[in-house]
């Protein structure tokens, strides 16, 4: 069962954001990077995977060199190999054009199953996987929060709206976008992360995927906010003085 | 040329965020003098058909196969890349659910057209289609030019744009047969569940004090639990809380867990993601605690308690106690 598990790099969404004079981007520079949220959780199930059925686990992340740092990471955690296809910063908007850049990669691997995270933590678009399976020409499902891999089949749970779940199976080879949640990510051993800065990383350069694209940045800008709230600030004794006499004032505290 | 509008449904009735959908589809359409047709693909699906009829749309295009009985992202797909060979559109919207952003972003790239997910707005100028979404965690917005059109394809994000309401008028119904011969659908449905629990429920209470991230560590969530005991209410939690664990699924707000709208939502530590929004922005008062003046939460909150909730909530407690 040879699984490939797409991990990507995104900036902390924790920090706060600046914008280029010209609005085309972020200002990028001191941003600290991080691995997607759900992503770790693919990759949990693609080594879970290989430990029930055999075969190996490939991660694979676009991106500037600095990338190899997820890599890494999903190499201590248990991936095999690990690719780096050279996507430039700044296409993170354009998933059409990620998933081009992903599928030259993949199409070249023998896979049965491919998993995705769910959305990035940047611009959560959900719709790299689709995209790229599009592109494999593979069935896919989305939101997943089961597997059950049977001979040449995988079963799988889809999370829909308001906790209701649907129950799918595909043919292998399959794609996965993979919810929060479905498992509990490992922590790697220092041995193992030790061990994953001396392996190698695989260098591909996918054909510019400019032919797919046809988005183009007209403007970026901090989002006004639409409904101001009333905003509480100074020491945390007058906040929290405020904000009790605002409750009891609307009659939201009760009484003894 | 006009607007598509791929109606969601599931287990005979029209999905709600359709129905926002078909609202900004309406503006776009009157600002770029065109039309609106609804698109519903499914088996057997006329009692729907009529329902989308009575809403402000000029046409309800319907695909009927037994193969789409049951949705799957290459049943969709197959029919609507047939229905565009006889309906040309500028745009394709649908809503951004489990569903919409499964199977669209799947059609345009396999008819390699332009998409934007999970917009917050759109446009049609000139033939033109212009997106606006969120980025880093809704911190930056960008607004994005489709070019290429033929169509375009978006998914609108959900709770974020006014239902119509349905009119005394008929829109017309318009079966369309479409060559779906060459369709496999190697997907299979077997069904749908829906895990029970025998918590409280959160969408009765009326006060909701909710965790998110910004809580740390699973011990601190006692905080919210006085606090929740001192307004007369419940916890809740944001999904990152339920993930890890620490509370029950049951307690989970927003799209994917419980949508509540209490006399009084304290949001503790929650960004504010567009999927926890959705299960609360109906709330009467929102407070936000959080250290972030900047976190989208405040997009919705009235009021906003700036510092570290750590601190804030144990200063509060104490200001609740004073009578
Ligand atoms: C398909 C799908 C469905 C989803 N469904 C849901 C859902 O139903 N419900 C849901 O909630 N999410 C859902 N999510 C997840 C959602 O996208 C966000 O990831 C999640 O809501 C973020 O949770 P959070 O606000 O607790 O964490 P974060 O986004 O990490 O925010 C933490 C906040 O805490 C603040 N903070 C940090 N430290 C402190 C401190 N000391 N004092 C005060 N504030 C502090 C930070 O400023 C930040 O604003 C879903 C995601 C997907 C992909
Ligand atoms: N640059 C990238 N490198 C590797 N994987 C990616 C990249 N961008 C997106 N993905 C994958 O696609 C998923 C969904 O991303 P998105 O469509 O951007 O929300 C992520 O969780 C990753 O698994």
């Amino acid at each position: 069962m040879n699984v490939v598990v797409c991990v990507k790099q995104v900036a902390n969404p924790e920090l706060q954001y600046r914008i280029r004079d010209d609005a085309l981007d972020i200002v990028r520079d001191n941003l600290t990077f991080q691995v997607n949220g759900p992503d770790e959780y693919a990759l949990e199930e693609a080594v879970r995977l290989r430990e029930a059925h055999g075969g190996k686990v490939t991660a694979i992340a676009a991106g500037p060199e600095r990338v190899t740092e997820v890599l890494r990471q999903a190499m201590a955690k248990g991936a095999d190999e690990a690719i780096r296809v050279d996507l430039p910063d700044g296409r993170e908007f354009d998933p059409s054009y990620t998933g081009q850049t992903l599928a030259q990669a993949i199409q070249a691997l023998d896979v049965d199953l491919v998993l995705c995270g769910v959305q990035s933590d940047d611009y959560a678009h959900g719709a790299t996987g689709p995209i790229l399976a599009s592109h494999l020409g593979i069935p896919h499902a989305s939101v997943v929060t089961r597997v059950e891999v049977e001979d040449d089949r995988v079963r799988v749970n889809r999370e829909l709206e308001g906790g209701l779940e649907e129950r799918v199976t595909l043919p292998l080879p399959a794609l996965l976008t993979i919810q929060f949640g479905i498992n509990e990510p490992r922590f790697a051993s220092v041995a193992a992360i030790l061990k994953a800065t001396r392996q190698s990383i695989q260098e591909v350069t996918a054909a510019s995927a400019e032919g797919a694209s046809r988005l183009t940045v007209r403007r970026m800008y901090i989002p006004e906010v639409t409904q101001q709230a009333e905003m509480l600030e100074g020491s945390v004794d007058e906040v929290a003085r405020r904000l009790a006499a605002i409750l009891r004032e609307k009659g939201l505290v009760p009484e003894g | 040329m006009g607007i598509l509008v791929v109606a969601e449904h599931r287990q005979g009735k029209i999905q709600d965020p359709t129905w926002e959908v078909l609202g900004k589809a309406g503006e776009v359409a009157v600002s770029a003098h065109t039309e609106v047709k609804a698109v519903l693909m499914g088996d057997a699906v006329s009692d729907l058909a009529s329902e989308l009829a009575r809403y402000p749309v000029n046409e309800v295009l319907v695909v009927e196969d037994p193969r789409l009985k049951d949705y799957t992202p290459e049943g969709y797909g197959a029919a609507l890349a047939a229905l565009l060979e006889h309906e040309e559109a500028e745009l394709v919207l649908t809503s951004h659910t489990a569903t919409g952003y499964e199977f669209l972003p799947r059609v345009a790239a396999d008819m390699d057209r332009p998409l934007v997910t999970a917009a917050m707005d759109v446009s049609l100028v000139d033939g033109l289609v212009v997106a606006t979404r969120t980025g880093y965690n809704g911190k930056v917005a960008v607004e994005i030019a489709m070019e290429g059109g033929g169509p375009a394809f978006v998914t609108l994000r959900p709770a974020t744009f006014t239902p119509p309401e349905p009119g005394p008028k008929r829109a017309p119904v318009t079966p369309v047969d479409v060559d779906l011969s060459a369709l496999q659908i190697r997907r299979e449905v077997q069904g749908y569940e829906k895990p029970e629990s025998e918590d409280v429920d959160i969408a009765e209470a009326d006060v909701v004090v909710t965790v998110g991230r910004g809580i740390k560590k699973k011990e601190n969530i006692r905080l919210a639990e006085d606090l929740a005991a001192a307004l007369g209410g419940v916890v809740g939690a944001s999904r990152p809380i339920v993930d890890n664990g620490w509370l029950p699924r049951s307690r989970q707000v927003g799209s994917s867990g419980k949508t509540v709208a209490p006399k009084l939502y304290v949001a503790c530590g929650v960004s504010g993601a567009m999927q926890h929004l959705t299960g609360m922005k109906g709330s009467q008062t929102i407070v936000a605690i959080n250290i972030d003046p900047t976190a989208p939460i405040f997009s919705v909150a009235h009021y906003g308690a700036i510092g570290d909730l750590l601190e804030i909530i144990p200063s509060l407690l104490r200001e609740l106690e004073k009578a």
